[in-house]
This record gives C-alpha cells, structure tokens and sequence, in this order.
C-alpha cells in the first residue's frame, strides 16, 4: 500500500486544523468539534497520564449504549475470516455486557511462571581472611522447579454489567469484501452512528483504504490483522502481529534446522510482497540465501509451472506467502506432484486452517509463527475455545485474528474504564499508559509510542497427519521496528505506514 | 596397472556426466510438455461449458463460474458421503445439466437476443448462487485428495492426476465433435443457432433445443468443475478463478468453430504461459498470456477458428470436387 500514502491528511501538531473534509457531514455540530476542544485539554494534560479527571468531566456523550462499530467482510471472498472476526467481537461484548473481564491493566506484560528457578542457596558476597572479597557460590545452584502447572483461565468478574454503567452495543455492518464499501461503511459509522470505537479490516488494501477517513475524524481505530507492519498512526491501534514477530523467528528456525537456501513464493500484492522483503532483509543474519523469489498474482490458480520452478530451483525449504482460496490451492497442487520440501509461512493454517480443510499430508512440514491458534493446549486457551463454541456451535475454526478482535475489545472496555469515559481522545491517552491484558494466547503488551503490541510467539508445525504440535515458544516479542525508525507517537502525531526502504537495516546486511 | 582402474573410471564418470546432463535436459523437456499439457487441460476444462452457452448460444454467461462451483460442490458432498469419485464426476454433470436446463427454462429463455439483458441476469444468478452457497454449506467444504500418486523423473516429478485429466480433455474433444457433426441433434442444434425461425419453419423444435442445448452446456461446466475439484479449494466463490480464463479461452478461440477453436486457444495460450512462465516466473506467465490473447483478438477479430474454419472449408470444396 505505499502508494497510498499521498493521500494521507496533513500532519497535525496536537490542535486540528479546522476540519474541512471532502466528505459531506449530516450534521455540522458533530464530534470533530468537540473532539478539537479536548485534543487542546488532552495535550496541555500531558501524554501519558492515563485518568485526566478535568477532562473527564466534560461533554462525551454519557447516556445511552456505548457503540462499538465493526466492520469485516461476511459475505463475499474474505467471508471465512470476516465471519471469525465477527464472532469474536461478539464473544468479547457478551462478555462485557454480563459483567467479564480479561485479567490485565496497566501493570506491563507478563503471565505466570511455568518453569521457574528460586533463590535456594544464592552466590553471597563476603569477606575472606586476607580481606580479599570472594564470591561464595551458596552451595548448589539454585532450586528449579515448577511454579504453576497450567495457568488458570483469565477471565474475571468486572464489578459492573457493560462499561461505566452502560450498555455496549455492536454496530457490525457488512464490508462484503469491497473496498468501496467499506469505505461508505466507515463514514457512516463514523458521522451518523457516531460510534466511540471502530474495530475494523482484513487486507491491508481495506485497511488503507478507510485510514484516512479515521484520522480525517480522529477516529479512535483499532486494526486486529496480521499484517506487514509499519504501520505509525496516532488514531490506529494495531493490535495483530507483524513482521519482526512472526518472521524473524521462523526463517532463523527453518534456517537451522533444514539449510540456508531459501525458496520465496509470495502473493504478488503489499503483504506478499513487504513480508518478503523482510525475509530477504534478514536471512543473510543468520546465514541464509533467497535464492528465488516468485511474485504470483492473486489470481492464478494453477500452480504447476511454480512447483517446477521450485523443484528446478532446489531450495532446502519454501518460504510460502500465499493469500486468498485461489492461492491455497498451492498446497494440494504441490502435495500431488510429489514436492516435499520443508515450508514456512506467516498466513496459513492460523487464518484459513488449511491443515483442517486440505487432505494430510499437503501440509506436512509447514511451520508458522503465530500469536494464536486454536491448538494451543493451556488451561486458559481451552477455557476460551470453550465460551466460543458454546455460543458458535456451527464455527468451522478459531483464526488468529478471531483472537485478536475478541481481545482487543476486552483491551477497549479496560481502556474506557481507566480513562473514565468514552471521550476518544481520552481513550487513547488512557490506551498509552502501558496496558497489558492477558489474551487467549498469553500476556499481550500494548506497546504505547507505536501503537502495536507484543506478543506471545508459538512455532507451530503440522505433521504429516496434520496434527499441530509446537516446537518452539517465545512468551514476549517486542513489536521493534517502528521504535527503531524513530516513531513515537505519543510524542509525534503521524499518520503514515513506514516501508522497508525507509530504513537501512533492509540493505546493510545483504551480500550484494 | 595400477592407473588402469582410475582411468577407467575417470572415463564412466565422464560418461556418468554425460548422462546426468542429458537426463537433465530430458528432464526439463518432459516437464515443460507436462506443465503445457496441464495448462491446456486447464483452459480447455475451464471453458468447455461457456463453449457451448457462449460460442453457440451467444449468452454471455456471467454464471459459468458457480456452474462448475455447482459441479465441484456436487462432487465432493457426494464424495465424502461414500460416493467413488468418478461415480460422483458423472453424477454432477447431470445435477447441474439438471440445474441448467431449470435456469433455461425460468429465466435465460426471456433473454435470447438481448445480449446485455443476458449479462445481466446471469450475474446476478451467480451472485444469489455463490452468497447462497455460503449460508447453506460455509465458507469450506472439506476437499477431495487428489487421485492417483505422482512419479518423478530427474529433479522433476509429475502429478498422474494431471495426465488423466489431459487425456480426459481429449476424449471430450471428440466426444463433442461427434455431438455436433454425427448426431442429428447437433444438425439441428447448429440450424438452431444459425436460424431460428428457418429451423423452425422446417420443423426443428427450437425451444427444446435451446434448452438442451443450455443444459449441455451448464453440465459440461459441472463436470469439469468436478473434475478440477481435487485441484482446488472448496469454497462457494471458487467458480470466478476460472471466469477470466474461461472467456479468454473462448473469445480467442471464435465462434466459427466453437470446439476446435476452444481446443486451438488452449493450446496456444498454453503455449504461450509454460516457456515464460517457466523462465520468468508465473507473472510473467500471465503477462503473455494475456499479451497474447489481446496480440490475437486484434489480428484476428473472429477468433483462432475463423482462419481454421475457411481452412477446413476450403479443404473440404477441394473434396467435393
């Protein structure tokens, strides 16, 4: 989506030019009004103070539901993530509306200790008898044992019914996977159902598409997806994982484990084609070589002269980026042609459950990092699968982003309840206090000058009879290369999406 | 003496080399023959319904797509019920002959003649079907295994199931030929859609025809929609992947000749993708293919069957005489 950035609004240092949108407002006594007054309040407050109580007193709507707007894809191509996404939201508001809330708060991220050491005989430092300083080591190494056998299930009692003593509702049109829609959808619910929070988007392509309406509005915005990353926008929270988290770990893995040489076949549009660069960018880290990259348009479905290109190429392992139900029928294509390699992907089986939908073994030897899925075998995981199909009997699959909306609006609820009221800007401040909420997954950290989150990272892999097994668990991954190109937005307003040739790590470690 | 060994096998390592290389290149060749007889397999079994409903009928139909997604679906429930799978091939052809001959019947019959009516209404068939699939069935159906295994010859290996689709293609070639030139419904057929009301003058029943006609259509795109079942996802909006390639496949083949200029197209469509494809990568491939396709439209308005027809014809006065 670079090309997208020339539409983005002009930057704004805290108090909003006078709002002349293109865009017909019904009615002009509206939220950008006075969503200006306090962006003026909120910045003389101070960033970071999570409970402005002056500012809480003044003019957010404080009657009546408070109104949750959610956008995905139900009918139409994108249907089977958009209806996941769906559910999950409405899990995640059933549950605030009866009173439940996800365990977390502004405390930083952390679960319970599975395996952990203790200070039995710890190293003491004394005197000798020649006054010489000397280490005792204590005796034996410290104790080592289990602390917590399984941790327990995450959801706690609110102390209220809904949220600050209101309703909340879901307002969840129907994008129908049309970018124009969703565009029309996110007017609406921005102007005429005024909504105090939009959870919305699948590609990045919709993505994109309806940012610069939310930061026209100031919108507070949040986008659950796995993406390519890059993202740096003051009203976009992104709370799915990206690239450094996802990435890195998998093709240091693969690269270990099965050789350096590395086959990319990616979907031939931004996601594909950034999270290869990635890919390129870092395998020289840990030793490794692309040594092909192939583009594919999102419309091809018949892979044949791509598995002969592979088998020609004679890669160790394939790096598959592949998007959409045309793109999968890679899997069974390649499966039948006898191609056996080793594969890695940052999409499949966490999104669409191929390893569900295609016949063992097309999915032999994948291997995804993935902050959920639905195999993760903790206490508090299955307590989650559970709620879910008590109330979605029929779902087919938990995705990763079904996840991450689901707790990405608990993280709203607690955002409003630090902050005390609705008032989006208010919210925000209250969201860049250094939340943490404890997700299906694990402890999720809401990392407050990037506006992302880290993450618990599980390797998945599935075997040749497609059951997933992990081999691999990283319980926090920092969301890093926004900090590394310098974004802070509590500090600076932006309203772009960085790329990797914004930054010189992406060419200074490759071999040519 | 002692030299003696080395040397020879110095010389059957040469020779050893020799071989390598030229398995190599057997290799490469036998695997560019197989990916170009599976993309004209491909393009065929793709249009092989609009074939018929396109080329013959002049409908331009914008439902062909959830027509095989008819097949496909029909395919696979009555796979995974126990069905063989080549019992449940034959059985979706004739649900969605079945199927085609009631959208006849109901609404294509009012839009004969009206071209842009036509679109029309068959879009919007195909958006009630592919929306209507997905509330009934979800957004997957647990796919069909491919049949049969694969074999490999030097770094490349083929899939078997590929291989009998080509000669499944094939045979439906001259199965279609022997419809539309031995069979007295393909006489009337061909009357039909030339002159209506002279066929009918002359006592061909015209609406009957049309509808078989249609039918046969619908359940070619069902068969071949199951036959590419096991090659594909499952899912109620399958049926566009094969859209683009089904009318490019037609309109570059022309309606002189429906069948042998789809058969002509395939091939040289496919001709076209596998050396490109294979040298450049698969967007290259599409790149020519559809270069390729814009290169013949422009040259040869009527299509690939035009100039093969008047060839067919003038051999065939050349008969006469």
């Amino acid at each position: 989506m670079t090309k997208e950035r020339e539409n983005q609004p002009p930057r704004t240092d805290g108090r909003a030019q006078p709002d002349t949108s293109a865009i017909q407002r019904s009615d002009d006594s509206t939220p950008g009004i006075r969503r200006r007054d306090f962006m003026t309040g909120t910045a003389a407050a101070g960033p970071g103070a999570p409970v402005l109580p002056h500012i809480r007193s003044a003019k957010a709507q404080s009657s009546g539901p408070i109104k949750i707007g959610h956008i995905e894809d139900l009918s139409g191509n994108l249907a089977v993530y958009g209806v996941q996404k769906f559910h999950g939201a409405q899990l995640a508001v059933k549950e605030i509306n009866e009173g439940k809330t996800l365990k977390g708060g502004p405390v930083a991220s952390g679960g319970v200790g599975l395996m952990s050491n203790f200070a039995a005989a710890p190293p003491i430092m004394g005197r000798g008898d020649k006054d010489l300083k000397f280490v005792s080591d204590g005796g034996k190494l410290t104790g080592s044992g289990m602390a917590f056998v399984e941790d327990e299930d995450v959801l706690v009692d609110s102390g209220e019914s809904g949220l600050l003593g209101r309703q909340v509702d879901l307002l969840a049109p129907d994008g129908q996977s049309s970018n124009n829609i969703w565009q029309q959808l996110t007017r609406k619910l921005i102007q005429e159902d005024e909504v105090d929070c939009l959870v919305a988007g699948f590609t990045s392509a919709e993505r994109e598409a309806i940012r610069p309406i939310v930061d026209q509005h100031k919108q507070l915005y949040f986008y659950t997806n796995q993406y390519e990353g890059g993202v740096a926008d003051s009203n976009t929270f992104c709370t799915g994982a990206i690239v450094e988290q996802q990435v890195i770990p998998v093709v240091d893995y693969m690269i270990r484990k099965f050789g350096p040489r590395v086959y990319t076949i990616a979907a031939d549009y931004n996601f594909g084609q950034l999270t290869a660069a990635w890919t390129k960018a870092f395998a020289p880290l840990v030793g490794g070589e692309i040594i092909e990259e192939e583009f594919v348009p999102l419309s091809v479905s018949d892979f044949t002269t791509s598995i002969a290109r592979i088998q020609a190429a004679k890669p160790d392992w394939v790096f598959t980026l592949l998007v959409g139900t045309n793109q999968s029928n890679y899997y069974p294509q390649a499966s039948a042609a006898g191609l056996e390699y080793p594969m890695a992907s940052t999409v499949n089986m966490a999104q669409g459950y191929e390893h569900r939908r295609f016949k063992a073994p097309s999915l032999n030897r994948m291997y995804n990092c993935v902050n959920y899925i639905e195999e993760i075998p903790t206490v508090r995981n299955r307590a989650f699968v559970k709620r879910w199909y008590e109330m979605f009997p029929d779902d087919p699959y938990i995705g990763q982003m079904a996840q991450n909306t689901y707790f990405s609006i608990h993280l709203y609820a607690k955002a409003v309840r630090l902050a005390g009221t609705t008032d989006q800007e208010t919210v925000k401040r209250a969201l860049e206090s250094g939340l943490s909420i404890e997700a299906p997954e694990g402890a999720v950290f809401l990392e407050p000058s990037t506006h992302h989150c880290s993450h618990y990272i599980r390797l998945a892999t599935a075997d040749a009879d497609h059951n997933v097994s992990f081999v691999r668990e990283w319980p926090s991954i920092q969301p890093w290369w926004l900090q590394r190109v310098g974004v802070n937005l509590v500090r600076n307003k932006e309203y772009k999406q960085y790329i990797p040739d914004e930054d010189p790590f992406f060419t200074m470690f490759s071999k040519s | 003496m002692l030299l003696r060994p080395k040397a020879h096998f110095g010389r059957s390592k040469r020779v050893l080399d020799l071989r390598e290389a030229a398995m190599d290149v057997l290799s490469l060749v036998l695997s560019l023959l197989y990916q170009f007889g599976t993309s004209a397999a491909f393009f065929f079994l793709a249009a092989v319904g609009l074939v018929i409903i396109l080329g013959m009928m002049n409908i331009i139909n914008l439902a062909h797509g959830e027509l095989m997604m008819i097949g496909a679906y029909t395919a696979t429930l009555t796979y995974h019920a126990g069905v063989p799978f080549w019992l449940s091939v034959i059985l979706s052809f004739f649900v969605a002959a079945a199927f085609g001959a009631v959208l006849e019947l109901l609404i294509v019959r009012r839009f004969y003649g009206r071209e842009l009516g036509a679109l029309v209404v068959t879009w919007g068939v195909s958006l009630v079907l592919g929306q209507g699939t997905l509330l009934f069935f979800g957004p997957f159906l647990p796919s069909i295994g491919i049949p049969g295994g694969s074999f490999s010859y030097g770094v490349f290996s083929f899939s078997a199931y590929w291989l009998i689709l080509s000669l499944i293609s094939l045979l439906l070639i001259i199965g279609l030929w022997w419809l539309y030139n031995r069979t007295s419904y393909g006489l009337q057929a061909k009357a039909t859609m030339q002159n209506a009301e002279m066929a009918k003058s002359l006592g061909v029943r015209t609406s009957r025809i049309y509808t078989l006609t249609f039918s046969l259509g619908a359940g070619l795109a069902g068969l071949s929609g199951a036959l590419l079942a096991p090659t594909v996802t499952i899912a109620p909006f399958m049926g566009q992947q094969f859209v683009a390639p089904a009318f490019i496949t037609v309109v570059v083949g022309g309606a002189a000749n429906v069948i042998a200029g789809a058969v002509a197209s395939s091939m040289v469509l496919a001709a076209v993708k596998t050396p490109i494809g294979m040298a450049f990568g698969a967007f290259s491939g599409t790149v020519a293919l559809l270069l390729a396709a814009l290169i013949i439209i422009r040259i040869m308005p009527n299509g690939l069957s035009a100039p093969l027809e008047k060839y067919f014809n003038r051999r065939a006065g050349r008969a006469m005489r």
